[in-house]
This record gives C-alpha cells, structure tokens and sequence, in this order.
C-alpha cells in the first residue's frame, strides 16, 4: 500500500504543498487555510504535517519530546484537528478537511510539487 | 479577480485611520502590479521634490499577481518609496513569506502614509486591522522585536502563521544605511527604505489572512508549475549549485574572472582558499529555507558560534561575502557570517553598511583620516575592528555618528569624494565593473543604484547560460543590459525570483502568466510593461533631480586599470556603450526618454 512518507529534515518551509493541494481540491483557488497538508514551524524547524481524524474535544496526553537538547511540542505535528489546535477546518462551512491522498497517480498533489524530497511516496 | 485582489489598503498614520480601497483594472493591466503598480501609484501621488523622511513620502508595500497562487518562486514584494540615502525612487525587493500573506490578507498593496506621533505597529490579522503602540519594541532588534509580538499574541497557533516586516535600531535612528527586514533576518534587498519607516514611526507590519485566491484556469496552471519544476531540476545552477549552496557558489565563478572586488574595489581577489563552497560547508552546518513556493531554496540558515553573535543565524551569501567580506578585506567566514547577522539584527543594509565601512578603510589607508580620529580601528582586514563599528553604527553615539550616514557623505566629509565607490549615493554591489562590462553599464544607468538585482547581466556575461558572451568585451552589452533590466522590472511586477532566469529563459515564465492571471500576454508584450516601468522610474528620477550627467562610474573603473591577473589593463567603458544604450531606449544623447518614446510606452501623461 501507497504511503506518504515525510521527512522533516529535508522540508524548506517553502508551503508549495498547502498550495497543491489546495488548487487541487477547490477548483482554482489557491489558498493555504483550504489545504489539507500544513507545514507547522518549531523551534527553526518545518514538519509538513497532513492532516489527520477530526476529534471534537481537545485530547489529556499533550507531551513534549526532546531531541538534541531541545523540547519540541507534540502539537505541532500531531495529525488530529482539535478544539486545541483548529486546523484543517474550512473557514467558509465549518467542516473538517482530511487527506484523500489524492492526484494524478502515482504520486499525490502534494508530492509532486515537493521538489526537496521531504514528501515522498513509498510502498510498504 | 485572477491573481489579484484588487484591493488595496491605505494607513495614514497622521491620523491613525486606515481606507480600503479598489484598484482600478486598467492599471493592474497596464502595470501588471508589484513593482511596476507601486511605481505608478508612488510616482502618481508623490510629488518628486519631497523629502524621503518627511511625512509627506510615502511607503508602498506591493505584491505581485503571481504572488501567493503557487507560481513557482511567487513571493516577491516589493517595497516602493523615495531612498533616503540616494533620493531616487526605491523598490527593494523582499523575500520570503510575508508578500503571500499579504495576499490572503487580501491586500495587493499596503500605502503607508504620514507620520504615528508615537511608535506603532500595524497588524492585519484576519481582517482586524489595528495600529498598537510599540514603545516596548522601540530599540529591540529585529528578532526580538517579531518574537515579542508572536508571543503577545492569544493564539500560539496565529502566531506561527504570522509574518511580519521590522526594522531594526537602525531605521529607528533614521539612518540612510537602514534596511527593513522580513521573515526575522531577510534583508529586503536595497538601502535607504529603512529610515523611510523609522521616519513614519513604524516598528513593523504583521499579517496574516484566509482569503482565497483565484487562478483562471487552475489545470492548466498545474500543469505549468509541473513542467517548471521539472525545467528547473534539470537546470544544473538551480537546482545543484544554489539549493546546495545558495548564492555563495558564485564566489568560485567570479574569482578566476577578477570580478570579486577587494579592499574597497581596489584590486581583484587574490586569495579564494576560504571563501570557496568547501570552506563554507566546512565552516557552517547548512539548513535549507524556501521562500514561498519555492523550489530552489537558496536561503541557508545554521547555528553561529561567534563571540560577538550566537544563536539562530544565517550563512553568508555572495552578496555578504562580497560587501562585507573581500571587499574589508576580511577573509573569515566566521566574521563574515556574524557580520550580516549583525545587520540583519540592527536592519543595516549589507551592501551599503559594507561599502561605507570599506570606504572609511581607505581613508585611513591613504592617510585622509586616522584610527584615532575614527576612535575605530578600521583598517583593511582587521576583523574585531570591523565588527565592532558594524554594531556601533546603528546606536549613532559619538563617532559612530559619522560612519551611519554612508560611504558618499563620509568621503566627502574628509575630503576625498574619490573613495567612495558607488552611483547615486549608493554603494556598488560586490561585482568589479571593470570585469563585467555589461553589468559596469547597469551600474551606471540603473534607476536605484548599482545594484545587480536589478540587472542580471551576469547570467550570460558570467555564467554563460542563454548566450556566451566575453566579459571584457563590450559587443552586444548595451543590448543585453537592457533586456535584463526590463526582464527583472516584469519580473517583479508580476512577484517572481529572478535568479530562477539562470536556469529558465523568460518565455518559459509566459504560460504560467497567461493561466494564472487568464491573459494573452507574449513574451514581447511583458517585457515592454518592464520597459514602461523602467522609463516610469527614470522619468521621476529626472524630476527629483537625476539626469544622464549621473549615469557614470566612480573614476576608479574608468581610469585605474584592473592591475592584475589576466585582466590586466582593463577599464571599465562605459562612455563608449551609454550613447548606444540611450538610442537603444529611445531616449535622447542627454538620456531623456523621448515624447515619441513615452507615446509608444503609454507614458505621455506623467
């Protein structure tokens, strides 16, 4: 099965993704707040970040993680829309955005236009 | 409206009140938007006699159409006012995210007009445009002052999807060297528009939107950007040399060519040992960071370990290693990376903050002036010395008074006007005249200073990419500097990179163009929209005071030949390519744009 794999350390925060895949979801309309991918920034560093399930209250196992002597807040990349985080929402009906890994086969809107390999597609 | 909003906002800061306001079509048509639409608003209300730091200038923030849909590179703004430093018409050109989101904050274009009693902070956050006082932020350099306002904010979430524009303790002083700085240490390329917002008492601009943008035929556009990227991955510049290294890698061009200048352009390079890709990459751990839709990628950030700057820094770009580098004579790259750290934190312009420092190094070297009178040890190749006065210039005390008012005015000051390396009140970018004859004309007949975003001579002089030219050859350049000019005006109207033209020739940006904003353009109708621009800016440079009289080089490039190397002998001859140039333009022998020639352009009535 067709994955999409994201490898933080290669993102260049350049936000071409939310771009794809917004124009490829809303016919013409190139806006970031309609895309189904984001790129959250931490601590100087980018995660492309799709989004996820849709939960309506925030979840109790907010953690920080630590690399390199640095805390990196889970929230950041956590895939789930929440009260806490409001993201992948439509602003104009309210209603959730999921990734439906979509595009002209073999590779995903998203993954095409990443031209640093920080979005790839794999097989597993 | 495709690509565009067609909307714009006014701040009067006089009166604290904001406008909204419609952008008429016929001019988005005719000036595209960008630098081309903020050089028509600017020079439509602005009368050309004002005073840069009076209330009565304005300062222009304009996105591209192109900015914002996904365009490949689409994140230039441009910034439009009258330099302080020069007194010609300014358009800087910023990277990074903060022209797109201007756009989904649903703005073409930010006018920013007279003067705040106190200092503020304008903030457009969804539709909330508010102007809060900013005395807290006055002094704090330009990171401290965007991660203050990100941490003032309710939401942690908007503030990661805010970007703003500061200037640093420099613009606050009214410094002429004084730059604005985007995204926390992106100079907006050009001096003299920093004290422009120092002056309207502006700390900074923060936005953020959710506004849509439309493209007119979304497939097509898709399919273009596709194409594009593909181009540019198989274009060895972009896609090797500046993603790997940024615009460092031109440092190991132009030295063989003795284009990489020394000791305030007083010979060419003679040591590269240093300063190579290898040395960068050994010297500091590169992270790449894209611009908006970009993807090249030629911003390198990393980790400074220096004990005049540490933390979150960014690695020097050829421009750096040229204006505050060789061009000192430092060859550190240690020093060279706080250096331009430095300025981005104070919101020093590099080029100019670099040429003043070189010039009052030759004065101290031809004995005009001493060490002691500086009260700064300002000698070629003294690295503490260097860095000292760079972060002393922006806190304008004492001595350091004399050094912030840029290389002209402290050449003239003790007597040796000759020193001062520069066209127009502005100093040169890192690229010797001497060696690029085309780029030396640029130089001199450029409508914002030397300064070589503005003409990418280079390209083909140097890097050889569309045409093999001869560098010390002045065949064809009068030629080529004009395509370039006009190439780099559109460019920026429509908010698009220009370095991307080293590994795409412009018509292949016309597609992208005619389906994002659903137009018939040809690649011979956008470039004469750059040379409308072009002449737009010239005329108003003739009315605040410029004419052909100040198309010419410092007497070093004309008189003193390059003395060593294989370009021995070698002057830069640009007396003999500007009467070429001006007919080439249809300007006159005096360089004035001809009425037959405004007619053709659609200029008759400014």
């Amino acid at each position: 099965m067709p994955r999409i794999k994201v490898d933080h350390t290669k993102c260049t925060g350049c936000r071409h993704c939310e771009i794809a895949c917004s124009l490829n979801h809303v016919a013409n309309t190139a806006n970031p707040r309609r895309a189904r991918i984001r790129v959250m920034k931490d601590k100087n560093r980018y995660y492309p970040v799709l989004s996820g399930p849709f939960v309506d209250a925030a979840c109790t196992s907010k953690q920080f993680i630590e690399i390199d002597g640095h805390q990196y807040d889970m929230c950041a990349f956590c895939r789930a829309s929440c009260p806490e985080k409001p993201f992948f929402i439509e602003a104009e009906t309210g209603i959730p955005l999921k990734c439906d890994f979509c595009g002209i086969p073999p590779a995903p809107s998203c993954v095409r236009w990443c031209n640093t390999g920080a979005l790839e597609l794999v097989e597993d | 409206m495709n690509g565009w909003f067609g909307r714009c906002l006014r701040v009067n800061l006089t009166e604290g009140k904001h406008s909204i306001e419609e952008l008429k079509p016929e001019l988005l048509e005719k000036y595209l938007g960008g630098r081309g639409l903020g050089v028509k608003v600017y020079t439509d209300e602005v009368p050309p006699g004002t005073d840069p730091l009076s209330p009565g200038n304005k300062l222009i923030f304009s996105s591209g159409p192109l900015v914002g849909t996904g365009a490949v590179t689409g994140a230039s703004c441009n910034v439009v006012t009258k330099s302080a430093l020069s007194g010609t018409i300014a358009c800087a050109k910023m990277r990074g995210h903060f022209g797109a989101e201007m756009k989904y904050a649903g703005f073409d274009m930010i006018i920013v007009e007279g003067r705040a009693e106190a200092p503020v902070i304008l903030s457009i956050m969804d539709d909330r445009i508010k102007l809060s006082p900013a005395i807290e932020y006055w002094g704090r350099s330009t990171s401290e002052s965007e991660d203050r306002f990100k941490a003032s904010l309710d939401n942690q979430w908007a503030a990661r999807e805010t970007f703003l524009v500061t200037i640093g303790p420099a613009g606050e002083r009214l410094l002429p060297i004084a730059n604005i700085v985007s995204d926390r240490f992106l100079s907006v390329g050009g001096a003299g528009i920093g004290a422009v917002m120092g002056s309207k008492n502006l700390k900074a601009i923060a936005v953020k939107g959710q506004h849509s943008l439309e493209v007119a035929d979304g497939n097509r556009f898709v399919q273009v950007v596709n194409t594009m990227i593909n181009k540019l991955n198989s274009a060895p510049l972009n896609s090797q040399s500046m993603t790997q290294w940024g615009t460092a890698f031109l440092v190991g061009l132009c030295f063989p060519k003795k284009i990489l200048p020394n000791n305030n352009f007083q010979h060419a390079s003679v040591s590269l040992k240093q300063l190579g890709t290898d040395a960068l990459e050994s010297a500091f751990a590169l992270r790449s960071r894209g611009c908006f839709a970009c993807p090249v990628a030629c911003i390198k950030k990393t980790e400074m370990k220096h004990h005049v700057y540490e933390g979150k820094g960014m690695v020097p770009t050829y421009l750096a290693i040229g204006s505050l580098g060789l061009n000192c004579g430092i060859t550190s790259l240690s020093t060279i990376g706080t250096a331009s750290m430095l300025c981005a934190e104070m919101g020093l312009d590099p080029v100019a903050a670099g040429g003043t420092l070189a010039t009052a190094m030759e004065l101290v070297e031809k004995k005009a002036t001493t060490t002691d009178e500086l009260k700064m040890d300002l000698q070629f190749g003294h690295d503490d010395g260097f860095l000292e006065a760079l972060q002393l210039i922006s806190t304008k005390k004492g001595y350091a008074t004399r050094l912030g008012v840029g290389g002209k005015a402290l050449a003239e000051t003790f007597g040796r006007p000759d020193l001062f390396m520069g066209v127009k009140g502005m100093s040169m970018a890192p690229f010797d005249p001497r060696a690029l004859q085309g780029m030396g004309l640029h130089f001199a007949t450029c409508n914002y200073g030397p300064h070589h975003l503005y003409g990418y001579t280079f390209i083909d002089e140097l890097l050889n990419v569309n045409e093999k030219l001869d560098p010390w050859s002045t065949d064809g350049k009068p030629a080529l500097t004009k395509l370039y000019q006009d190439t780099t005006a559109v460019m920026d109207s429509l908010g698009l990179c220009n370095w991307l033209l080293m590994g795409l020739k412009f018509k292949n940006f016309v597609p992208l163009v005619n389906s994002c904003l659903g137009t018939n353009h040809t690649a011979d109708d956008l470039l004469s929209i750059g040379e409308r621009v072009w002449n737009a800016e010239r005329l108003f440079n003739m009315k605040a005071g410029f004419d052909g009289t100040h198309d010419v080089l410092p007497r070093r490039f004309t008189e003193e030949p390059l003395s060593d190397g294989n370009g021995g002998g070698k002057i830069s001859r640009v007396s003999e390519m500007l009467p070429e140039y001006y007919s080439l333009r249809g300007w006159s022998e005096q360089g004035e744009p001809t009425p037959g020639t405004l007619r053709a352009l659609g200029l008759e009535d400014s």
